[in-house]
């Protein structure tokens, strides 16, 4: 796209690749691999919300995990601007990067130290990084509470003291106390009721606005990840099959998969025209994808050629990525 | 509308109270409606505003800490002055329910034939050679592939759309009249989610079941109810028909809700805030229970609570200030036409 060429990049993923060890026998034998992400291609621009989106065993949360090198990835590289390849950075250049990147993540149960109190949990980046000392350090701490929407009077309070969408809240501020470039978002409102889901995605909007950041989003959701997102990528068994902006995405969807995903979601209106493709059967395992396109067991138009050959993930259209050999 | 039949399943008042340590939760505070025959009938509500109390108090599920009134009617039946032996005839064949987590309300250690067979040889007295054929039949017809050999598996063999299935094919194998489905499709991925909501709406064309469905996800209910409950804080706030409740919602709370769900369908800019959280059971709030979070809300809410008031036909409604509502919903669509 034309506008977005000028856009700066911020994160260039080439080819990641994240394959998982199955062990068995006495010898804990290698005998094969759950290949959860298997060559993923994007770039995100400064500023945007990068939406990437599938069904669970997609990939999609490995994908994130592995960029914050909270796995180790098997293959590829990720480079980010003023840091190069997130993916071999040891020692301090690690510790560095983690400053410019933070993760929020998706159940504010098990996300947050039961045994911290609140301000400690936010104030522990800030003094990892010693960004701030003494009195600031609590200053700084309140000041994120009041952005984030949290009363300063629960400073110090603990986590099991709050909601489920005050903890998000709590993560949300932990992961801006750093002043980070880049948020990476694992389905950070799903487990969220739906009143509460609508304050927290508002708040991302308002804190992206306010300090200039940069999201990657992944979520389940697609109506949540079509209101947040600027562009999206949709994975399907640890590949994106189509990524564009969101707009030709929903307007236009090429991928025969990405067609069947939106059409099940149920719109909130009864008199909503349903035209349904109902995809049959269940995902196949990652473990043992199926040959050629991965999608072709599933797929309502697959012919002979897509169990043979893997499709090429290419550019369609200005900016609309689809990996379909009948999308010309 | 569904004036001239006769209600299956009624719910008048009914009230399920905990006592635990900490107090007196009230769960659901006298709620009242009506299931009709072949109708679905949607409940829906945010956690901890009492839909699966409400359904567990239908099955007679609770447990002795739970104390209920009020009056359930089945047919002629009042399910809750039944003795045991009684409402255990009526529980899976009359009144069958399915639950949410599929893994967790599977028996482990038992293959999913045992499981549905269970069901057809306690209440249709058949043997266990015809109640295998039977369940081998009920698996086929919810859509599991190769039946005759799932049905010797045990549930952790079976994907989560799987285990659903045959949960539908347990809860459908005494052909119940009512269906009672919590949550059914909400662990599992939207494509499953369309095969299985497609699933139930096939099987009650088939069987001519009334299915009531809980759930938080407003998409759903839009998808299947005929009519629709909308609970908050143990109280019913709304009860209409959907394409009333959903093109012209009348309680603060259901317009709110509407309106902070990210839509497919519309463009929206920003979500509509409904500021606060859900009040903790134990502690409602006195007055209206919705006046916390309401925006609208004036001295009047916070003292007495509302009724639940037949604002137009068949469209009931807990507020005292409902033109409030239209006030707003007019501002909004003259911010859409300008």
């Amino acid at each position: 796209m034309t506008d977005l060429n000028k856009k700066e990049v911020l994160l260039e993923v080439k080819d990641l690749v994240k394959y998982f060890p199955i062990r068995a026998g006495v010898f804990k034998r290698v005998v094969a691999h759950v290949k959860a992400v298997d060559g993923v291609n994007f770039n995100v621009y400064k500023g945007e919300t990068f939406g990437l989106v599938g069904e669970s065993g997609c990939g999609k949360t490995t994908a994130g995990m592995t960029l914050m090198r909270l796995y180790d990835a098997t293959s590829g590289s990720a480079n980010f601007k003023g840091h190069g390849d997130l993916l071999k950075l040891k020692g301090t250049p690690l510790r560095n990067m983690r400053k410019d990147i933070q993760m929020i993540f998706q159940d504010p149960y098990s996300s947050l130290n039961p045994r911290m109190r609140v301000k400690n949990i936010i104030a522990e980046g800030i003094r990892t990084h010693h960004l701030a000392a003494g009195s600031e350090v609590d200053d700084k701490v309140a000041d994120l509470m009041g952005k984030v929407g949290l009363s300063v009077d629960h400073m110090y309070r603990f986590p099991h003291e709050f909601s489920g969408g005050q903890r998000q809240r709590i993560g949300i501020a932990r992961a801006l106390a750093v002043n980070p470039d880049m948020i990476v978002c694992d389905e950070a409102v799903s487990a969220l009721d739906v009143s509460i889901q609508a304050q927290v995605i508002n708040l991302l909007n308002d804190i992206q606005e306010e300090f200039g950041l940069t999201f990657i989003f992944i979520a389940h959701d697609l109506a949540v990840v079509k209101h947040i997102s600027d562009r999206i990528a949709v994975m399907y068994l640890g590949k994106i099959v189509e990524m564009t902006d969101k707009n030709s995405l929903f307007d236009n969807p090429l991928h025969p998969y990405t067609q069947a995903l939106i059409s099940a979601i149920p719109i909130p209106d009864p008199t909503h025209d349903k035209k349904r493709v109902i995809l049959e059967g269940d995902v196949p395992s990652p473990i043992n994808p199926p040959s050629g396109c991965r999608f072709h067991t599933r797929c309502p138009v697959a012919k002979e050629i897509c169990s043979k050959e893997d499709p090429v993930f290419e550019e369609k259209a200005n900016g609309h990525f689809v990996a379909c050999h009948f999308v010309k | 509308m569904n004036n001239d039949k006769k209600p299956l399943l009624k719910v008048k008042d009914l009230k399920t109270h905990f006592h635990t340590e900490d107090g007196l939760v009230k769960a659901v505070d006298g709620i009242s409606y009506e299931v009709y025959p072949g109708e679905t009938l949607g409940i829906v509500g945010e956690s901890g505003c009492g839909k699966s109390v409400n359904s567990l108090s239908i099955m007679r599920l609770l447990e002795s800490n739970a104390e209920v009134h009020g009056e359930i009617s089945f047919e002629d039946k009042s399910i809750l002055k039944l003795s045991e032996p009684q409402m255990r005839k009526i529980r899976g064949n009359d009144i069958a329910m399915i639950f949410q987590e599929p893994m967790t309300a599977l028996n482990p250690v038992f293959t999913v034939g045992d499981q549905i067979e269970e069901a057809i040889i306690l209440h249709q007295k058949k043997s266990r050679d015809e109640a295998h054929q039977m369940a081998i039949d009920m698996l086929r017809k919810v859509g599991i592939p190769e039946p005759t050999k799932r049905v010797d598996e045990y549930p952790h063999e079976l994907s989560g759309g799987m285990r659903q299935r045959a949960m539908i094919a347990m809860a459908l194998s005494c052909n119940p009249r009512v269906l009672i489905a919590d949550e059914p499709t909400t662990a599992l991925d939207v494509t499953i989610q369309a095969q299985i909501l497609e699933l139930m709406k096939s099987l009650q064309d088939e069987y001519g079941m009334s299915i009531i469905m809980i759930t938080h996800d407003l998409g759903v209910i839009a998808e299947v109810a005929d009519r629709v409950v909308v609970m908050y804080a143990g109280k019913v706030v709304e009860y209409a028909d959907a394409v009333t409740l959903f093109k012209n919602p009348k309680h603060p709370y259901t317009w709110g809700l509407l309106n902070a769900i990210p839509r497919l369908d519309i463009e929206q800019d920003t979500l509509y805030n409904i500021p606060g959280v859900v009040p903790d059971p134990l502690n409602f709030p006195k007055g209206c229970k919705f006046h916390t979070r309401c925006s609208f809300c004036q001295e009047k809410c916070k003292g007495e609570e509302p009724e639940l008031i037949e604002v137009e036909q068949n469209h009931f409604v807990r507020c005292y200030y409902t033109e409030k509502v239209e006030e707003e919903k007019a501002k909004a669509k003259a911010g859409e036409n300008a």
